[in-house]
């Protein structure tokens, strides 16, 4: 059987598969020294995803009609102060968006 | 004397090729039952652990492929002696025997693509209405100007993902006839559509390649990444991770 790797662009698709190794570290990276920011990423990546699947059940029931102008008014509030604080968090323990993801190895990426 | 693993074979036969391993060592197999287990003697640790050797222990792995259904072994899997080994197989073994008889005379093949996500974004943002909100986000205020623009963001990533699978659906519709299973992984960023693995019979290779040099027509501004045949790495389905 002849192994056979074939491509008109190889260095696009190095570049691309580079760009999405380095944002995502395999495992998390918690030692005595930054122990502190290695469990305020993991802590953050679910906040941010428990965040994130609340905005886009708003947006959906925000497409179906289903809300009241009070309940729309009620969310979006509460939406913007969950990502001001969530960006505020982020400064104090230095972290990036594309930081806050987890590998779940073979199940792909957390988000 | 420590054992190295590299694959398990559907067979339990001395293997005929002389095939060297790590360190090059000598490498064979070790029967249990009706399956084999493919080693290699070490000396201690694995010396220089590099691409250079990962890449020596793929060859065996390749090597075995093409005379034998394998299940490959992640690199560096070391056991202090054979009875280690084979008190961890023993447990195991029905499981292999599945995996080996759902991949038996198959292969796998990679197919990446990557397409101009950015632009087809900017396309959709472009033709997005301007002021078209649902009655119930009308109006100002904090809370809503919040909602309108995510509602706008959430509409225009919903347009992307949906132009995303489009093309997906047309790209996996030309391997349909020849694979016996995939796993797709979808925008894994903006620009890489998708990341394909698909499980091929052996006899239909060349089916299989056929399609990839239509499919190398169906979009002009996409890039495309064709790889194979590999050992069947994301087929194996094991029962305990």
């Amino acid at each position: 059987m002849h192994k056979r790797i074939e491509t008109d662009s190889p260095g696009v698709f190095i570049e691309e598969l580079k760009k999405i190794d380095d944002t995502l570290p395999k495992r998390i990276d918690a030692n005595p020294q930054n122990v502190e920011k290695g469990l305020a990423k993991l802590v953050l990546t679910l906040i941010e995803l428990i965040r994130r699947l609340l905005e886009r059940q708003a947006m959906r029931r925000v497409e179906s009609g289903s809300l009241t102008d009070e309940e729309v008014e009620r969310i979006g509030e509460t939406l913007m102060k969950l990502e001001d604080k969530m960006q505020e968090l982020k400064g104090i323990f230095g972290l990036k968006d594309e930081e806050l993801n987890l590998s779940l190895g073979p199940l792909g990426d957390l988000m | 004397m420590r054992v190295y693993l590299y694959a398990i074979i559907d067979s339990n036969d001395k293997i005929r090729k002389a095939i060297k391993g790590l360190e090059k060592a000598s490498v064979y197999n070790i029967p249990y039952r009706d399956i084999g287990l493919i080693v290699s003697k070490l000396n201690g640790q694995v010396q220089d652990i590099s691409i250079d050797r990962a890449i020596e222990h793929e060859g065996v792995v390749e090597t075995l492929m093409e005379d034998f259904t394998l299940l490959p072994v992640r690199f560096l899997t070391l056991f202090d002696k054979e009875e280690d080994l084979l008190s961890v197989i023993k447990g195991y073994y029905s499981d292999f025997i599945e995996n080996l008889d759902r991949l038996r005379n198959k292969i796998e093949f990679g197919i990446k693509v990557i397409w101009p996500g950015n632009t087809i974004r900017e396309r959709i943002m472009n033709n997005y209405p301007k002021d078209d909100y649902p009655a119930s986000i009308s109006g100002d205020s904090p809370g809503k100007d919040f909602i309108k623009a995510r509602f706008k963001r959430y509409k225009i990533t919903k347009g992307f993902e949906d132009e995303a699978e489009r093309c997906i659906a047309v790209i996996d519709n030309l391997f349909s006839l020849s694979v016996t299973e995939k796993r797709l992984e979808r925008l894994k960023s903006e620009n890489l559509l998708l990341n394909a693995y698909y499980l091929v019979e052996k006899e239909r290779q060349d089916d299989f390649r056929r399609s990839f040099e239509q499919l190398k027509s169906s979009f002009n501004d996409f890039k495309y990444l064709f790889s194979g045949p590999w050992p069947p790495y994301n087929f194996i389905i094991p029962k305990v991770i």
